[in-house]
């Protein structure tokens, strides 16, 4: 359906509805001013409130105009993301290769009040993201929900901490004995402090958050190589490929000190990585019997237990670095 | 009066430019939540936002590592206005796997034997309105064992 607005009232009227806000004809003064008001009022909601404590009664009252306007924009654009495995999905990956929980491996809770830079406190958030993600998947509740209060401290002074309220807390802590649900939990809360960071403009500490979060995983993944499984060594020697991604995004953003500090700090354990042999092959395609299609081929990965015993040092090395 | 009028013109088309842009965009993060995220169902959501305004003509692109032995949907949500999105699969060498074209579902369910390079590509269809516009498109990944 597509609406001509003038000045009439029954014309303006038309515009509050999401398939009328559409225009064609001459411009007036008077339209526009009309436009422009109809546009803020009647084209979309006011800005969302806390995006992980909505309630599905709020959900269902979504309005069919949110999520979009009229343009001004008349040149197409390709947009390019890039990401990186969550904390969650490496501790999932940790957890079936293997791997054996073990406290000391975690960063000290105690020193998250000690970061005074926005760049510490990023990186050291999405450290000790990995460390609530990991103690989440191996149901250590009380380190999990201690993680959850210090991610809360970091987010604060990142001026995201009503994203990690004490409501929040105090479901994860309902919750505490419910694996998904806190699995559901740490994902919503980190995807909504992702999102809310992005749209303040605030990209680079995203960047450094996720960074942080692929640094822990391969730092408590690799704590114990002379026992890992063979599983496991092919996971760590399989984060080559994440480290691209990792790359790939830090280097998306305009460069800042912090960013620029990181991508320095990387090298060492770009450098290890660097013996992992990757042999490429096309990717290839079946169905499976339950009807899901499974994407098999894809390259075949090896490390030596030296390259692996070398990403071992050098990851330890950036994550002490920031950490400590 | 008319340089008056010219002034107001372009004051008031600068206000719908900020005012529009900036509103899409803060509305993105709660119509991903509300409209895409619970479509990912029991695949555990990565916490990645990849989310954007687009309009019709723009293409949107992802590039991530799928680990073998995981199953995955992945989710291409936008909002209606922009019409129905195709997107493809392609392997680290460019090859297509999956393309969405003709198939109703607004995401793909798979699994991944060895764990691969893949990227995603997303496009918006162009449209003939007089005045296009732009909407929120999401690219969502979720995964299970």
């Amino acid at each position: 359906m597509q609406t001509e607005l003038g000045t009439k009232n029954s014309e303006f009227q038309a515009m509050h509805t999401p398939s009328s806000c559409r225009l064609s004809g001459a411009w007036s003064l008077g339209a526009l001013t009309l436009l422009s008001l109809a546009v803020i009022a009647g084209c979309g909601e006011s800005a969302p409130v806390d995006d992980a404590n909505s309630t599905p009664i709020q959900e269902a009252q979504t309005l069919p105009e949110e999520g979009m306007m009229p343009t001004t924009r008349t040149s197409a654009l390709k947009k390019i993301f890039h990401a990186v495995p969550s904390p969650i999905e490496t501790a999932l990956l940790l957890e079936a290769s293997g791997v054996i929980f073990s406290t000391t491996d975690l960063h000290d809770a105690s020193l998250a009040s000690g970061y005074q830079t926005t760049g510490l406190q990023a990186v050291n958030l999405g450290i000790y993201a990995g460390d609530l993600s990991y103690a989440t998947i191996f149901n250590r509740n009380q380190e999990a929900i201690q993680y959850l209060n210090v991610a809360r401290r970091l987010a604060d002074e990142l001026g995201v901490g009503d994203l990690i309220d004490g409501a929040l807390i105090e479901r994860a802590e309902n919750n505490r004995d419910v694996r998904d649900s806190l699995i559901h939990i740490v994902t919503s809360t980190f995807y909504a402090l992702n999102a809310r960071l992005k749209e303040n403009g605030m990209e680079d500490v995203s960047g450094l958050i996720a960074a942080g979060g692929w640094i822990e995983g391969v730092y408590l993944g690799t704590r114990n190589m002379k026992l890992a499984t063979d599983e496991l060594k092919i996971r760590i020697a399989e984060q080559k490929l994440t480290l691209g991604n990792l790359h790939s995004l830090l280097a998306s953003y305009p460069s800042t000190e912090d960013l620029a500090g990181m991508m320095a700090a990387l090298e060492p354990v770009e450098t290890a990585f660097a013996g992992v042999k990757i042999v490429d092959h096309a990717a290839d395609t079946r169905t499976a019997e339950d009807g899901l299609l499974v994407i098999s081929g894809g390259p075949e990965i090896t490390a030596s237990n030296e390259t692996l015993a070398a990403i071992a040092e050098a990851v330890a090395g950036v994550r002490n670095y920031y950490a400590n | 009066m008319k340089a008056i009028q010219h002034i107001s013109l372009a004051a008031l088309a600068t206000i719908l430019a900020v005012g529009t842009s900036s509103e899409a965009s803060a509305q993105c993060r709660s119509f991903t939540k509300k409209r895409c995220l619970p479509k990912l169902e029991e695949y555990v959501q990565n916490d990645n936002y990849n989310t954007a305004v687009l309009i019709p003509g723009d293409e949107a692109e992802l590039s991530l590592t799928f680990f073998g032995g995981r199953a995955y949907r992945l989710l291409v949500c936008g909002h209606p206005v922009l019409g129905d999105l195709n997107f493809q699969i392609l392997d680290a060498r460019g090859n297509g796997i999956y393309d969405s074209t003709d198939k109703e579902a607004g995401h793909f369910d798979f699994r991944v034997a060895n764990t691969q390079q893949m990227t995603v590509r997303v496009q918006v269809p162009e449209s003939s309105a007089a005045l296009q516009h732009e909407g929120c498109v999401s690219i969502m990944v979720g995964s299970k064992s």
